[in-house]
């Protein structure tokens, strides 16, 4: 998870004048345990012991948090070994073509000067912005108003009908991928049968590029909305009540205060929920593989799609990785831009 | 047997377990050219009296219908070989190679013994994980199918035992062909086979066969191509897609099927492929054997008699009737202790003639070994084929489908490289000669290939 909005996210009333203040996440951490007291206290307990690390200078000192170092050394110990060990090692292997066996040989930049003209990378690149496109808009927009709804207080059952709406989120990916693909099959689906109820269709959901776009689409709302919904909520209940009761006696409408109001107080928060959203689609595997295999023709071909063929059926280690390394920096780019348009700074 | 020693010293992560390979693989080669001394022009007889005593537990990685397969004639095996315990691990086959692949680079996990598929075959051969049979299977180079041998061969050493065939020929809805006044027996040529197409559809507006347009999965023009002992590329290793003037007009001989019509637009392998077969919407299906067997078992159990087989029509007056698609092998891996175990444990299931019979009796799958042909078995008529002797009819092609250049080492890239552009070829969006061009071009840009 990235470490910037989701420090702010969950209290965006205080956002704009101490965020700005406070360049490390540390200090946020201490923001949240204030909030919540009781078992997160640990942390501030840990933080003053990772200062005081800071401040001693010696070997000696190490040894005197001998016991709290070898407490929290597995976790650095697992992180090392699978997360430090395999990022490095991919960083050396994206100099080299290796086929997962036998004697590496040595490239230099070669991959990553092949990726640069590498036309299936960069088309299936353009696939994964041209489905942000498609489904984050509207599944943003939708999560807004699903949580406005949740969240209202004439609503009956809230417990319910959220749980309702995060149920799709928790379901098995490829069971929904598989429900999907039945569904929208071009001759004997549902969605074709019941177009044809009104005298539509039939359409060729799976077989055309950009309907096929759609469709993918459809499911990754279908699968996320929740998810966003729930993040939009914990958002819209940080929002104190009074602001939208004095806006109502102001003499505002509803849907005035809701877009004036609320929307500008809950921006930390879509800014959050988009940026994973930018991340998720980048990362696309799943879904696509399940409801079209990629097709047709490329044209839902996700670059981790790519990079999982080129290692497991090409056998093209080195490739592969260089493939993640540039596609990691692009993640990075697309996701600093974003933060720096969307927030206009008061998150950045 | 020593080139295959090093490939794990690539990292130095673990090198009790480098240590422990290396062992491991000496003594697999002792065990290896003991083996191959006593196996040498032998045959089945001499299992019971001197392997009988063999003994250790092996693991086999296979998905379900192959395994299920080769249990059939288990209780035969632990028969001759009552301490040799199987166990089988059953697992998706895309993750079969996949966890291959990963044993691979860690340099251990492998199991004793796994199947398969020969298009992946090729790829695994090279490695230096499987072990060198090219003794043990000497005696089998004559009788198994001669293709088979291809996708197992590395420089004239052999890397895996040959299990099932997959001869193609069309299978044919009987009623349809009635309706339409067509006799099976006429459609000799592929030309002929067209102007079938042509009759069942003005007739009855039903499509000759499926063939996919943007969801193309390739499968038919490479039985096609197999057919002329064709490819992606030749003996030589060079790609030939855009050279082969032969393939051009394989390529645009589906075009036909697409541009008027004749042919049904479905994925394979989804539900509504299924159903169309079931129903009679397809009026034939150029398929391999075991096309039949899902016919029978899944697709269509209930349609007994209303389908028939003929032999592959030909390119031209002289050409040949037989192609492949598919097919499976036995491989033995280089770590196992167990190497003469496990070879038994594939000789006896694969190049044993009984258990050939009884697991092609049983399960339907196509032995490659050609010495069982002669069993009454392929002459007995099938009710499902409304009492053809199909066995028979591709028994009399296997024998002739020739080597061509669709399994090789980097089969899985030039296959996907191909597909999107005959897609594109197939939904009009470049001819025949530009979607071979492309895929020519991208093939040789990223496989080094001339």
């Amino acid at each position: 998870m990235p470490p910037m909005p989701s420090a702010s996210a969950p209290d965006g009333r205080r956002a704009s004048p101490e965020m700005g203040t406070e360049p490390s996440p540390i200090p946020d951490r201490r923001v949240h345990s204030g909030d919540v007291a009781g078992p997160r206290s640990s942390f501030r307990w840990n933080q003053g012991a990772a200062r005081r690390l800071r401040d001693a200078a010696g070997v000696g000192r190490l040894w005197r948090f001998r016991w709290p170092l070898l407490f929290i050394s597995p976790f650095y110990l697992l992180f090392a070994i699978f997360g430090v060990y395999p990022v490095l090692f991919s960083l050396w292997l994206s100099l080299h073509d290796w086929r997962g066996i036998g004697p590496m040989r040595y490239v230099g930049m070669e991959n990553y000067r092949f990726l640069m003209r590498d036309e299936l990378f960069w088309s299936s690149m353009l696939n994964v912005v041209i489905l942000f496109f498609i489904y984050v808009p509207l599944m943003t927009v939708l999560a807004i108003v699903l949580a406005s709804l949740l969240n209202a207080g004439f609503l009956r059952l809230q417990g319910m009908w959220r749980a309702l709406v995060f149920l799709p989120h928790i379901t098995s990916m490829v069971a929904a991928g598989y429900t999907f693909r039945l569904l929208l099959e071009t001759r004997s689906g549902f969605v074709n049968q019941a177009l044809g109820v009104f005298g539509l269709g039939p359409v060729a959901w799976l077989d055309d590029r950009w309907l096929a776009r759609v469709s993918l689409g459809l499911l990754m709302i279908w699968a996320w909305l929740g998810y966003n919904t729930v993040i939009m909520l914990a958002g819209l209940q940080t929002i104190p009540v009074e602001l939208g009761e004095a806006a109502r006696v102001d003499g505002a409408t509803r849907m005035q205060a809701f877009r004036q109001i609320t929307v500008p107080l809950l921006r930390p928060v879509i800014v959050f929920s988009v940026t994973l959203s930018i991340i998720g689609t980048f990362q696309m595997y799943t879904e696509p593989l399940i409801l079209t295999g990629g097709g047709p023709i490329r044209a839902t071909e996700t670059p981790m799609m790519q990079i999982f063929a080129t290692t497991f059926a090409n056998l093209k280690f080195g490739y592969a990785a260089a493939m993640s390394y540039v596609y990691f920096a692009i993640i990075v780019f697309v996701t600093l831009i974003q933060l720096r348009f969307v927030s206009r700074g008061d998150v950045a | 047997m020593n080139k295959h020693q090093s490939p794990f010293n690539h990292f130095a992560t673990d090198t009790v377990s480098r240590r422990d390979v290396v062992r491991r693989t000496s003594r697999g080669a002792i065990a290896v050219s003991l083996a191959g001394a006593l196996g040498m022009g032998v045959q089945t007889a001499k299992a019971k009296s001197q392997d009988a005593d063999l003994s250790g537990s092996l693991t086999i990685w296979g998905w379900e219908a192959a395994l299920s397969s080769l249990q059939v004639v288990d209780a035969a095996f632990n028969e001759a070989y009552p301490n040799i315990t199987l166990e089988y691990v059953q697992k998706d086959t895309s993750d079969v190679y996949q966890q291959i692949q990963l044993a691979a680079s860690a340099g251990s996990g492998f199991p004793d013994i796994s199947v398969i598929e020969d298009s992946h075959l090729a790829q695994f051969a090279p490695l230096g994980i499987l072990a060198d049979l090219t003794d043990q299977v000497a005696p089998y180079l004559q009788i198994m199918n001669d293709f088979k041998w291809n996708q197992a061969e590395v420089d004239q050493r052999y890397y895996a035992m040959p299990w099932d065939s997959g001869p193609v020929a069309v299978f044919y809805r009987r009623d349809v062909f009635e309706q339409a006044g067509i006799d099976p027996e006429s459609i000799a040529t592929w030309e002929d086979y067209y102007n079938a197409a042509k009759t069942i559809n003005e007739e009855l507006g039903v499509a000759m066969l499926h063939l996919a347009k943007a969801r193309n999965d390739t499968r038919t023009f490479e039985i096609l191509l197999w057919q002329q002992g064709l490819g992606y590329i030749d003996a030589e290793g060079t790609v030939i897609l855009d050279t082969e003037s032969r393939v051009q007009q394989t390529l645009e001989y589906l075009g036909r099927f697409w541009q008027e019509g004749l042919a049904a637009d479905t994925e394979s392998w989804t539900d509504a492929w299924y159903q169309e077969m079931a129903d009679g919407e397809v009026a034939t299906i150029p398929g391999a054997v075991w096309m039949g067997t899902f016919l029978k078992s899944f697709i269509a159990p209930d349609a007994a008699g209303k389908w028939g087989v003929f032999k592959l029509p030909t390119w031209g007056p002289e050409g040949s009737q037989a192609s492949n698609d598919g097919g499976s092998s036995l491989a033995i891996f280089q770590t196992t202790e167990q190497q003469e175990a496990a070879w038994a444990y594939v000789e006896f299931h694969l190049g044993r003639v009984e258990s050939q019979l009884e697991m092609y009796r049983e399960t339907d799958i196509f032995p490659a070994l050609e010495t069982t042909y002669t069993d009454p078995l392929f002459e007995e008529p099938d009710p499902y084929f409304g009492g053809q002797p199909v066995r028979a009819l591709f028994a009399e092609t296997v024998g002739n489908i020739p080597d061509a250049g669709i399994y090789s080492a980097d089969y899985q890239e030039m296959n996907s490289l191909l597909g999107s552009e005959l897609q594109r070829f197939a939904i009009g969006e470049q001819t025949a000669e530009e979607a071979l061009k492309n895929a020519a071009d991208a093939i040789r840009e990223r496989t080094r290939r001339s």
